[in-house]
């Protein structure tokens, strides 16, 4: 039987999980990442598959709620099989035939030993377990992977990155056949949510980031960022848009935009959709709108025209309500009179952390540095190539 | 900062991104010293984030009254879903369990989103009561959990407050648990009478002592 994440783009890019094999959602502490694990099961429950799912910090009437509430009716399946390692642990009566006492490393090792064996797919509460068992249940995992070798069954291990010791790290990421890393892209709070392959040893395939959303019901859908490029009248926004696009569209009037300019650019394994605002003023409240659905702003101003700096400031402070990074293109740099990108920081008073990068968005010249740079701001360790991954060597 | 701490630890400043820990044995006052707090913060403008390990959502809403607004008030009941697995979310009360830290923390974070996106910046967190969850969790994963939570809070230069009953841990854990604060509000009672100051690495006030009234702790 054909057993895949049905995480989408993800199935894409590993194809079928093959038998024994160990895939880990790595999922960062404030990001809901269990509902991976959770699709994923639920996906090759449909297919007939026999699954498993370890509950340790949930009883099983609210695990039960909580894929229902995604739609996915786990009951209705003959093969849902749901190991309850939480009433016992609080002292309730447990409602499901596959139980124990997860304080109790015996009977834990030899229950998961056995569901190992008798299912086609495994979801473990990996962090769960240390949580509640202890670091030293991590010991156990190479025996599980074993077994799950020997008997064709696929491990989903759903690991939340808390700050664990490095060797807990390390000896989850070793057994790990394929990591998918679930995270946030942080700025001051969270403010959107990706996944990417870390490691796959079947296939050999680049990896990319995608942005998603949970959905209930629906549970993971990828979506793509907008990032809005905004600034004065004339400052160059849909120059920058068609420059820096592989497609891009603008709605105009006597040469100016009057609604919206929208570009799509394929980047560093990102899509992304870039939406340019007018610059006249009764048009703030696009602005505004987008601002609220944005991840990040490029603010262009025309590097020969410092009176346009205040609209320009205004512009930012609009877009700065919503609590968005932001970089300053410094277009017209090919026009005699440009000011550079100090002098225009210090006469827009801009802090030191924010980038402005020199732009010709008629050459073309400066502009993918733009989006380098917000790409920069807005992930920080947003990268998901296995050499910048957090786990110790 | 609220007017009320204004008047009971007048010396006290609370500076954006602070996590304090508020100490002091059952029926000292904590609770509603918080609760009065996050209520005078959240009618002031603040947007108010309140966990509850030990009451659900409801009986939190019905101690504000007025006050309650869903758009300024955003409740995680870790009670509720326990109890009646199917529980339902809605925008303001979200239901969690109280050993899924993970999801507690998962529904903070969008919170924090949610204000910081509707230019709100001045948010306060409270977190009624740690001490539950370390009955159910040990204190390294505990820790673990607060060490993203506390960094979380100064990050975005919100305010936070975590009631920690005293007698229900060992000292081994209080003093684990002080490394991530950045002050304590303690409570004593002596003599039939109530107490409070601010302590942190900087500053010791000294004891004032107060009167716990139902909705209130007022200075005596």
């Amino acid at each position: 039987m054909k057993v895949v994440t049905g995480i989408p783009v993800l199935d894409d890019m590993v194809g079928e999980i093959p038998e024994g094999k160990v895939l880990t959602y790595w999922i960062d502490p404030e990001v809901e990442g269990n509902v991976f694990a959770m699709q994923t099961l639920f996906t090759n429950l449909e297919k007939g598959c026999r699954c498993a799912y370890l509950t340790l910090t949930l009883s099983p009437d609210v695990v039960v709620s909580e894929f229902e509430e995604f739609g996915w009716d786990v009951n209705s399946y003959d093969g849902f099989e749901l190991v309850d390692l939480y009433s016992p642990y609080v002292g309730m009566p447990s409602s499901c035939s596959l139980n124990a006492d997860p304080t109790d490393r015996e009977a834990v090792n030899s229950l998961i030993r056995r569901v190992i064996r008798e299912c086609d797919l495994v979801v473990i509460p990996i962090s769960s377990m240390i949580d509640v068992c202890g670091e030293e249940v991590s010991d156990l995992l190479p025996e599980w992977c074993d077994i799950a070798r020997d008997s064709g069954t696929r491990l989903i291990l759903s690991f939340v990155s808390w700050p664990y010791p490095k060797n807990v790290k390390k000896s989850i990421s070793d057994i790990s056949n394929a990591i998918v890393k679930v995270g946030g892209v942080h700025h001051r709070v969270i403010l959107g949510y990706y996944y990417g392959l870390i490691k796959v040893d079947w296939k050999n395939i680049k990896s990319k980031a995608i942005l998603f959303k949970l959905v209930r019901p629906g549970g993971v859908r990828a979506y793509i960022p907008k990032i809005l490029v905004t600034g004065p009248y004339n400052a160059g926004k849909s120059t920058f848009v068609h420059a820096v696009s592989m497609r891009a569209i603008s709605v105009d009037r006597l040469g100016t935009t009057v609604a919206l300019d929208h570009g799509h650019l394929e980047y560093r394994g990102f899509s992304i959709d870039l939406f340019g605002t007018p610059g006249q003023e009764r048009f703030d409240p696009i602005l505004k709108m987008l601002g609220k659905e944005a991840l990040g702003v490029i603010l262009v101003v025309d590097s020969t025209k410092p009176e346009t700096f205040p609209r320009a400031k205004q512009m930012l402070e609009e877009v700065a309500h919503f609590g968005l990074p932001y970089v300053v293109a410094a277009n017209k740099q090919d026009l005699p009179g440009a000011l550079p990108p100090e002098e225009i920081r210090k006469r827009m008073f801009l802090p030191e952390e924010v980038p402005v990068i020199p732009v010709s968005a008629v050459k073309g010249e400066g502009v993918y540095e733009v989006i380098d740079a917000l790409l920069e701001l807005l992930t920080g360790s947003w990268q998901v190539s296995e050499d910048e991954f957090e786990i110790p060597a | 900062m609220s007017q009320m701490i204004c008047r009971i630890l007048p010396e006290v400043e609370l500076k954006k991104g602070s996590n304090i820990m508020v100490y002091g044995p059952t029926f000292s006052g904590k609770s509603i010293f918080v609760r009065s707090l996050f209520r005078d913060l959240t009618s002031e403008g603040y947007g108010g984030i309140y966990v509850l390990t030990r009451d659900s959502a409801e009986s939190l809403i019905e101690w504000l009254g007025e006050y309650y607004d869903p758009k300024k008030i955003k409740i995680i009941d870790c009670v509720t879903k326990s109890m009646l697995g199917n529980a339902r979310d809605t925008d303001s009360i979200k239901r969690e369990t109280v050993m899924d830290l993970t999801g507690i923390s998962a529904k903070i974070s969008k919170f924090f989103e949610e204000f910081w996106r509707s230019g709100v910046r001045d948010i306060v967190l409270v977190f009624d009561s740690l001490s539950t969850i370390l009955m159910y969790m040990n204190l390294q994963t505990v820790f673990r959990f607060l060490h993203i939570l506390t960094g979380r809070v100064k990050m975005t230069g919100a305010v936070a407050f975590y009631i920690v009953e005293e007698g229900m841990h060992d000292e081994k854990t209080i003093v684990t648990l002080k490394q991530l604060f950045s002050g304590m509000i303690e409570f004593k009672e002596e003599n039939g009478k109530k107490y409070v100051r601010f302590v942190s690495p900087f500053k010791k006030t000294e004891w004032s002592e107060i009167a716990v009234e139902e909705n209130a702790v007022v200075v005596v």
